[in-house]
């Protein structure tokens, strides 16, 4: 009986895991087809064509692209992560005026959208001149409210406060001990947050589709559209060029496979 | 500084610290989240294109979404369908597959990763994909459909298809996320509990009806609510997949797949760029965020009292 129930599980897994692949599956192996070969057959098989796919991927503005995704992703997560492991510690470690009201706060601008606000961001960001620049699609992310929630959460409910209080204790500085000590105790929840602000800033769409105006700011989402001209559009080119833009979030992903489940575990248990 | 040395060590920890931790988030939160939602409701009172003169129009904006405006409507109904038909799928595979997955000694991380994957792609590569799949001459769908004797169908061209081909997309993204985050909430219960009930007596289905279940209700109000709110704020893959640069009507079939963001989206920035019309529109899809999600919380809170 129970190993009966195993090699059901192992059945239904197996089958899931194959619906869950297979678009995914087919983004690599249309990849390697010429556009109008993709709509004449089942495209199971890998052709031949990647390469000159990659080509015309390479000989437009993928780099470009490539590099201001890159930029914008790594500096909107460091920055929203630092900031937001800061007011989780500021709500876990300390008593101060106010601190309940910071908490709803950010509850509420967990509820509340930004895209809500984009027409006023987009007159703010003109005003600052800040327009034909990356900085709209980073700045948006530094206060982010599931990531404050996220590290409230989180420390509240893993970081041992006996640790900060000796190191209080010994003397040490706060923000030496935030660094020093807090960062990596909470190791797990910060590796979690990093991958989701990472794949959602990668991934983004409406914002930078408010504000790229040229080739100079696109990203990868944006430039994709954006791929093949007025009379043929260039499904392969696309797909190829989506494969390799998938790499950075796929790396990330196994590489922290192990540390987002925990982290998941002692951020969201509390809901 | 010199002030908080003199006035002792305890401000220290109440005034001084708590603000230097404090201060990166509440600052960017007043100036790059609050600030333009503020603006953007000033906005709405105002008939403007972004260039030139404002003009105060007072209401008016918002008695057009009422009264004439049908987008809206529109826009809301086709976003709470689409959410209705997806979701709740989403919500129960998710939670299906993480319970047979936490009775697995081998092979967890690999399953876990592979059913993760569809979260972590693209939306433009996902709007391409279900394009290719429902093509209603060459898609795999149909021809599937035509080898077991049935006829092919217009996935993409019927109003209700269309909404049922973005609901299956959304349904597909999103159930190894909820996934991920039921099987960290599984994790955390305790070995000791299962182990107790075994010894009861009871069988795996008990123990998921009357165990895991109600210990994951943390986990599930959070992923419902967070789903509404999420739902509800649907772009990418309606306009990725019916956004044709070679026609000029938005939305897909009938309009079918215009969600509230898009309809926000094409009257702010699209066809008219009005910024003003387009300010009062966020602003009602923010009340309605608003009201669903309380709504969801208080049905949350009776079903409660029921198990």
């Amino acid at each position: 009986m129970k190993k009966g129930s195993k090699i059901f599980s192992y059945v239904i897994l197996a089958f899931i895991s194959v619906v869950s692949l297979f678009p995914f599956y087919l983004m690599i192996v249309m990849s390697t087809y010429k556009t109008e070969e993709i709509f004449k057959g089942l495209p199971f098989l890998p052709s031949n064509y990647f390469m000159t796919n990659m080509k015309t991927v390479f000989q437009s503005n993928f780099i470009g692209s490539y590099v201001n995704s890159l930029l914008v992703s790594i500096l909107s997560t460091v920055v929203c992560v630092v900031i937001s492991a800061m007011v989780g510690y500021g709500i876990t470690a300390y008593r101060f005026k106010g601190r309940r009201l910071l908490i709803n706060l950010v509850m509420l601008t967990m509820m509340v959208p930004v895209q809500i606000g984009v027409v006023g961001y987009m007159i703010e960001m003109r005003t600052m001149h800040m327009t034909g620049t990356l900085m709209p699609m980073i700045l948006i992310w530094l206060a982010n409210g599931f990531g404050a929630f996220w590290m409230i959460q989180f420390m509240q409910s893993s970081l041992p406060m006996e640790i900060v209080e000796s190191a209080r204790i010994d003397g040490s500085n706060e923000m030496n001990t935030f660094f020093r000590i807090v960062m990596p105790c909470i190791k797990p929840g910060l590796v979690t947050l990093v991958l989701l602000i990472f794949l959602w800033s990668w991934n983004s769409y409406l914002v930078p589709l408010v504000f790229v105006n040229d080739n100079s700011v696109m990203t990868i989402p944006i430039f994709i559209k954006s791929l093949g001209n007025a009379y043929r559009t260039d499904y392969g080119a696309q797909l190829t060029g989506l494969a390799v833009a998938t790499v950075p979030l796929l790396v990330l992903f196994i590489a922290g496979s192990k540390n987002f489940i925990q982290g998941l575990t002692a951020g969201a248990v509390k809901g | 500084m010199n002030k908080i040395k003199k006035t002792g060590g305890n401000r220290k920890y109440t005034v001084f610290w708590p603000i230097v931790f404090v201060a990166p988030f509440v600052i960017c939160f007043f100036l790059f989240n609050l600030f333009p939602i503020l603006y953007s409701f000033q906005l709405s009172f105002y008939d403007w294109s972004g260039v030139g003169e404002k003009t105060f129009v007072g209401l008016a904006n918002y008695v057009r979404i009422v009264t004439e405006d049908k987008m809206f409507l529109k826009s809301l109904g086709n976003t709470l369908f689409m959410m209705v038909i997806s979701f709740p799928f989403a919500i129960i595979f998710g939670l299906v597959i993480s319970a047979f997955l936490s009775n697995l000694k081998h092979g967890r991380r690999f399953f876990q990763t592979v059913n993760f994957l569809p979260y972590i792609t693209t939306p433009v590569a996902i709007g391409l994909i279900f394009t290719f799949l429902f093509d209603r001459n060459t898609g795999m769908v149909n021809r599937l459909l035509e080898l077991l004797n049935v006829n092919g169908l217009n996935w993409l061209g019927n109003p209700r298809l269309a909404q049922v081909v973005i609901a299956i997309m959304i349904a597909w993204k999103y159930t190894g996320y909820y996934m991920a985050l039921y099987l960290a909430g599984i994790t955390s219960i305790s070995e000791d509990i299962y182990e107790a009930a075994r010894v009861d007596g009871a069988g795996a289905l008990t123990i998921f009806r009357k165990i895991t279940m109600p210990l994951l209700k943390p986990i599930t109000i959070f992923i419902i609510v967070t789903s509404m709110i999420g739902g509800l704020q649907l772009f990418d893959e309606p306009n990725l997949m019916f956004n044709v640069s070679t026609t000029s009507v938005i939305g897909g079939p009938d309009r079918s797949c215009l969600t509230l963001l898009w309809n926000f989206y094409d009257v702010a920035f699209g066809s008219t760029a009005k910024l003003g019309y387009g300010s009062a529109v966020a602003v009602c899809i923010f009340i309605v965020i608003v009201l669903i999600s309380l709504i969801g919380m208080k049905l949350m809170n009776r079903k409660e009292d029921v198990i």
